[in-house]
């Protein structure tokens, strides 16, 4: 469409339809939500106790959106007139008052499974026939109104209004996560009660939430001096590691706080993170994608549990080796591992880009179908695993709860960590970016494929067995099941959503998409379908992760902008 | 060979000989692995437990599974072909077009549709899969896949795993999680016996499907102006686009083209193992992708002589192998010997059985 | 030193020292008080995402279908379960329970689905004084005489492999007259140990176990199996596994010369009418080792709590395990009624001690069988049945006519 046309008839079609548009959008969307089930289970989960539950805040959210989006200047809309929103929420509200009646009048059951009449009554506030239809409406009209409000008011008001909503929505949606850790010590079980109740948020403590987001938002505004704030920043160092510390100090104290729930979580971040780090090497600077990434996890925790078990199938039980203690096992299941690495990767030397892929992916695949089947079973057990492991103990000390693993496990990633940081600015670490970039001229410059290759992969798996090893101690027990592809697969990508090549992004990566299903294990069937958007949204939002490396991020703008312009000169 | 020699040994000089320990560690491998596959197989022989005619059942409900790897490793061929992209989520494109063919086929099977006109409704199911499977493609292409057209690295890939849970729990939510059976027609059961050898007609007509969805990709790809753009997109995307080539077309009639190809390949699967569920296109999904690569991925006969193989190797192998050698319980290792297979075949031909070598694509 | 820097630095340190101070402040206490109005929170966990996700659905489902049949409350007070996904794994089972462990809300938990899981969670739920009632976690080690204490918290409503395995080996020796049997498992733990349990016995009776057999459960073509079976010329085939290679195995045998009159045997996995639909004619004259739930054994109603299932779920359950759920929850309300003390305000006083006493003076007679627990937590006492299907038709499904009992 071209600027000439644009009259007044052409402007207002085109509201017309953008209106129309964005209602149906969202009309699909609520048609969605409501035929997996989401809506159902989220109808069970109230935001805030006895007023609102999350199925009715999502819904709401949506047509807020959708008035808000409306208002929105593009480069097709630079003029965006208000009653496109009342308009979309019409549209959008009128489609799903439709979808209702259409639950009601034909029973689609037997087809979907999630569309009941209760469906239908959450859809119309529980409201019988056109009173309902006009009150579902009516909601989204408004909301969507509210939101094209929103959206008009100063970037600075909303800056203050959102973070205070989205606390308020966070601390009601996760609020069995919230009070778990809440409950889990005397301190803060003494003011949880004016925050939650039994059937979740109070709606004073959902306003006093509220009061306390918006009194942090607004804190930048009181206390900035004019200026001088963003000047100095930047090249004192102390500037630069204080986060990192700041990030340390907060591990180091959450679990204790947080009580033991926490604390297992955190371990488990912090053994992806291990594990992170191990692949990252592999492929954020040596460029080798592992898809078997899970073989080294397994062999590290196998090795350790054959070593230290107290089971029949432990060395020690039938051959005149002795039971070793944790401390011993570990640095020999860490060797087991980059012997490991090195016969995995000696095969597939020649292999490159998806190709290796598949060829690690099998690897992997292997190696739990090995360990699973019968016919390894007299040494591994097979299906029924290992099981008795005992805990770690120094003198007296055992290893027992979840926190003192979790410091275990932090040591262990602050030294794999430095070892890594040292790595990558070795000599090697040179040479795994050099053959990331192209091997054949990396080897003109006289790096050792052979050599750097196989020693990304020892060092990688050396890092993968670590983990495995404090694994096996952590679950008392090894079991092949433990070690699907879903491992490797989720080693790999809380990797790319953190930042190739960063370490710092791996430790954002793991907390993220292992912390975020960890905080969504009450949503039982759910938690993969966000697991799965949250991968997409991150992967649209931030193609190279949220924390990228800066190494990275040069070599990648060059041929962006090199295909961008080549697009652009299609005719 | 000990791991310290690899990592105290200087770069450059001794390079010759450390490459050739490799080899001959590669050569022990390869004859170790020769080695016990041979003797398993004459061990199996010798032992004379199956018969001739069990043998060739064997190879032909393998080659039947193969069809309908080669069909899924068709799609994923056809959209790496032109984007250098791995769809990680086509098995699970796969798995929603079985879906959308269970309703038909029950819809039909309760009309009685299905037995009045077996042909028509067989003809609706596959139709209604192939749109169900391109639709989804295609809006996983526009969403989730377009974004990403220019950036090198593995988002489009975490992106594609991403796409791959959505779907999953998408279909779990709206049509549950239990195991959904195709009705059953009579002709679904016929046997034709040509020299005495019983073979299913079913079976006939899945490889039958395969094998000419294989052969019109194919003439498409090499004999239409749609090919011609496809090929020209595949080799280099930038002077295609400068050449007047409308690449979001190519792409998208790429993603179409893989759709159907899923279309068919759940409609088959659904038709032999008469069960749909909402994680099965996981396991068929990463064979097929195995048998892409085996074949050569981005190649249409390498992925159906992939496939084709992939279900062999699985149907005889465990039998062929480990029999012989008195293993327990040899097809709990049936997925690790096509593993196994495929990554022989990836050490001898790293580039696959039909693909172009690694360097010249990477231009 | 800019005023916000010093703002944060404080703040921080204040944080810092308040989280030290909440961290000594933790601590566990043995009962839990149910104030008016307040609900009983029952914790549970089981495989709820992932290839398994239909299994530990199905329990979910028995648990929330029995706190329907309560109207939803217990002792007057609304019942809430706190279901975990714990996702078939020892440390999906760690993390679930931990999180579990540490709600102190929760009176008792139920579940899990996989041995595996309750192997890493039992003690951890114990260990903060839960108890914890399987539902479908067989493994003979959870309630072996010789169990560590750590799993002193543990029962289960379902039968235990080492009585299931033996009783099958029985009848299949004893009953069918079978002297040679092929197993088949699907790499599970559950289905390993019950053929491996039930081979020994089978041995000791004097028959003869021609091979020991393992499919994936995303196996699709069983014909080379089947095949090698057919070699071995067994008079049975033991299968407890799952209805999708089940139904692949029941029909493709039909197809394999050789096995067209041997006896298959399944086990609990499949009895549900989804086999019915899966394996289509080729289920009729398949047999289920299931415990003995007939009306006329029982007088109870399995088939209503199917026939709730459907209309509850809008689709059937895919495994007969959703009985041994529904009990679990019964035995959890019966302990509870048993052993809580209530106030004069209404409140209920639940002490953990005497509610894990409370479990093992209880009997009663359940969906699954005669529920009573031993000293070492095995509440199912196995009654055997076997049962034969006559026909594939879904409608017919009712345990007792179809599949017919045959035994005893």
């Amino acid at each position: 469409m071209s600027v000439q046309q644009d009259d007044l008839d052409g402007r207002l079609s085109r509201h017309l339809r953008r209106g129309i548009v964005t209602g149906a959008g969202a009309a699909l969307i609520a048609i969605y939500l409501g035929s997996v089930g989401l809506l159902a289970m989220m109808n069970a989960r109230p935001v805030v106790a006895n007023v609102l539950t999350l199925a009715q805040t999502a819904l709401l959210a949506i047509a807020f959106l959708v008035g808000l989006l409306s208002q929105r200047t593009s480069a097709k809309d630079r003029s965006p007139v208000f009653w496109t929103a009342p308009l979309a929420g019409l549209v959008a509200g009128l489609l799903a008052a439709g979808f209702a009646s259409l639950i009601l009048s034909i029973n689609l059951r037997s087809i979907f499974i999630a569309l009941t009449p209760p469906l239908a009554r959450l859809l119309t506030f529980g409201q019988p026939g056109i009173s309902g239809a006009g009150l579902l409406v009516a909601g989204s009209v408004v909301a969507a109104s509210a939101g094209a409000l929103y959206q008009r008011l100063p970037h600075k008001v909303r800056r203050l209004i959102f973070p205070a909503a989205l606390a308020v929505l966070l601390c009601g949606m996760f609020q069995e996560f919230i009070q778990v850790i809440l409950q889990s010590n005397a301190l803060f079980r003494w003011f949880a009660p004016w925050f939650y109740g039994w059937d979740g948020l109070t709606a004073r403590g959902g306003l006093t939430i509220f009061a306390i987001a918006l009194a942090f938002a607004a804190l930048p505004f009181l206390v900035r001096r004019p200026g001088g704030f963003a000047g100095s920043a930047g090249s004192h160092p102390w500037r630069r590691s204080a986060p990192a510390l700041l990030v340390l100090l907060l591990l180091l104290l959450v679990p204790i706080a947080g009580g033991p729930y926490i604390a297992q979580v955190f371990l488990l971040i912090g053994l992806y993170v291990l594990m992170g780090m191990g692949l990252n090497l592999e492929l954020g600077l040596a460029g080798l994608l592992d898809l078997g990434f899970v073989a080294f996890f397994a062999t590290g925790a196998y090795i350790t549990a054959i070593l230290t078990a107290d089971s029949p199938l432990a060395l020690a039980h039938y051959t005149a080796v002795p039971s070793f203690p944790f401390w011993a096992a570990m640095p020999l299941a860490v060797l087991g591992a980059v012997l490991m690495g090195i016969l995995f990767g000696i095969p597939v030397l020649g292999v490159k880009g998806d190709y290796l892929a598949v060829a690690t992916l099998g690897l992997g695949e292997i190696v739990r179908i090995v360990v699973q089947s019968d016919a390894a079973a007299p040494i591994l057990g097979g299906a029924q695993g290992i099981l008795q492991i005992p805990k770690p103990q120094i003198g007296g000390f055992q290893f027992g709860s979840a926190v003192s693993l979790f410091y275990l496990t932090l040591a262990a990633a602050i030294f794999a960590a430095y070892c890594a940081w040292r790595l990558e600015r070795s000599r090697l670490g040179r040479a795994w970016i050099a053959l990331r970039e192209d091997e054949d001229v990396a080897q003109a410059m006289g790096i050792n494929l052979v050599q750097s290759k196989l020693l990304a992969y020892a060092f990688g798996a050396a890092f993968a067995g670590l983990a495995g090893s404090i694994f096996a101690v952590m679950v008392n027990s090894v079991f092949p099941s433990s070690f699907q592809l879903l491992m490797s697969i989720n080693v790999l990508a809380l990797i790319v959503v953190g930042g190739l090549g960063s370490l710092s992004g791996v430790v954002l990566g793991a907390l993220v998409l292992i912390g975020l299903p960890e905080a969504l294990r009450e949503f039982g069937e759910f938690r993969y379908l966000f697991y799965g958007l949250a991968l997409i949204l991150t992967m649209r939002l931030m193609p190279e992760g949220l924390w990228p490396a800066g190494r990275r991020r040069r070599r990648i703008v060059v041929p962006a902008t090199g295909a961008r312009s080549a697009q652009a000169a299609r005719p | 060979m000990s791991e310290t020699s690899l990592i105290t040994a200087a770069p450059g000089a001794s390079a010759r000989k450390r490459i050739n320990g490799i080899d001959i560690f590669m050569w022990v491998l390869r004859c170790a692995v020769a080695a016990i596959a041979l003797f398993g197989t004459v061990a199996t022989l010798l032992e004379g437990r199956y018969s001739l005619a069990q043998w060739f059942d064997f190879a032909m409900f393998g080659l039947t599974l193969g069809s309908v790897y080669a069909l899924i490793a068709l799609g994923y061929t056809m959209v790496y072909g032109v984007l250098r992209m791995i769809n990680f989520a086509h098995g699970d494109i796969t798995m929603t077009g079985a879906f959308a063919g269970y309703f038909v086929a029950t819809g039909a099977s309760r009309s009685g549709l299905l037995a009045a006109h077996p042909i028509l409704a067989i003809l609706a199911i596959f139709t209604i899969a192939m749109v169900t499977c391109i639709a989804v493609a295609l809006a996983t292409e526009r969403f989730a896949y377009r974004p990403f057209r220019n950036s090198p690295g593995q988002a489009p890939l975490i992106c594609a795993i991403g796409v791959s849970f959505v779907l999953e729990q998408t279909v779990r939510g709206m049509f549950g999680s239990g195991v959904k059976s195709y009705p059953v027609t009579p002709w679904q059961d016929a046997v034709v016996t040509p020299l005495g050898m019983r073979i299913p007609v079913i079976n006939l007509f899945v490889m039958g499907c395969a094998i000419s969805a294989m052969v019109i990709l194919y003439l498409i790809v090499h004999r239409t102006r749609m090919g011609m753009a496809m090929r020209a997109v595949s080799e280099d995307k930038a002077a295609a686009s400068l050449m007047g080539v409308d690449v979001d077309r190519v792409v998208v009639f790429a993603f179409a083209l893989g759709g159907a190809m899923a279309g068919v390949a759940s409609v088959c699967y659904a038709l032999i193992y008469q069960q749909v569920h909402f994680f099965m296109g996981f396991a068929p999904g990463i064979k097929a992708f195995g048998a892409a690569v085996l074949g050569g991925i981005g190649s249409i006969p390498g992925a159906m002589v992939g496939g084709m193989f992939l279900g062999l190797i699985e149907a005889v192998g465990p039998a062929l192998f480990l029999d012989g050698l008195g293993i327990t319980a040899p097809y709990q290792l049936r997925d690790a010997i096509g593993f196994l297979v495929l990554l022989m075949v990836l050490i001898f031909r790293p580039q696959g059985l039909f693909g172009e070598a690694m360097a010249k694509k990477r231009a | 030193m800019t005023v916000s820097k010093r703002i944060c630095k404080r703040a921080f340190a204040g944080a810092v020292a308040y989280l030290a101070l909440a961290g000594a402040a933790f601590s566990q206490s043995s009962e839990v008080r149910i104030e008016p109005g307040a609900p009983i929170v029952i914790g549970g966990y089981w495989v709820l995402s992932g290839g398994d996700a239909a299994l530990g659905n199905d329990q979910k489902r028995g648990v929330e279908l029995a706190i329907k049949d309560l109207n939803g409350t217990i002792l007057n007070h609304p019942v809430r379960l706190l279901a975990e996904d714990s996702q078939c794994s020892a440390e999906g089972g760690q993390t679930a329970a931990t999180k579990l462990a540490s709600n102190p809300a929760v009176v008792g938990v139920i579940g899990p689905s996989c041995s595996s899981e309750a192997t890493a969670a039992a003690p951890i739920l114990w260990n903060a004084g839960l108890v914890s009632i399987g539902t479908s976690a067989t493994a003979p080690s959870l309630t072996a005489p010789d169990r560590k204490a750590d799993y002193k918290g543990f029962l289960r409503t379902v039968f235990s492999d080492a009585d299931q395995g033996p009783a099958d080996a029985k009848w299949i020796h004893d009953g069918l007259k079978a002297k040679t049997v092929v197993t088949i498992h699907d790499g599970s733990p559950y289905t390993q140990q019950l053929t491996a349990e039930m081979a020994k016995t089978f041995t000791g009776l004097g028959g003869k176990i021609a091979s020991q057999e393992a499919v994936a459960p995303t196996d699709v073509d069983m014909r080379p199996l089947l095949a090698r079976i057919a070699t071995e010329k067994p008079d049975a085939v033991y299968v407890p596994i799952f209805v999708p290679a089940t139904a692949q195995i029941l029909k493709q045998a039909k197809q394999t010369p050789g096995l067209e009159k041997v006896a298959f045997i399944g086990g609990g996995g499949t009895m549900s009418p989804d086999i019915m639909d899966a394996a289509g004619d080729a289920v009729i004259g398949f047999y289920g080792a299931f415990p003995d739930v007939t009306p006329e054994a029982q007088g109870k109603d399995y088939p209503k709590l199917l026939q709730n299932y459907q209309d509850e779920y809008g689709e059937a359950p895919t495994s007969g395990f959703v009985a041994n759920a529904y009990d679990a929850l019964t035995l959890l309300r019966m302990a509870l009624e048993k052993s809580a003390k209530t106030e004069a305000d209404g409140t209920v006083v639940v002490d953990k001690k005497a509610l894990h006493d409370a479990l093992f003076t209880i009997k009663f007679s359940g969906m699954s069988g005669d529920i009573s627990c031993t000293a070492d937590g095995q509440c199912s006492a196995f009654k055997p049945g076997i049962y034969q299907y006559q026909s594939a038709d879904r409608s017919s499904f009712a345990i007792g006519t179809n599949p017919k009992k045959i035994y005893p």
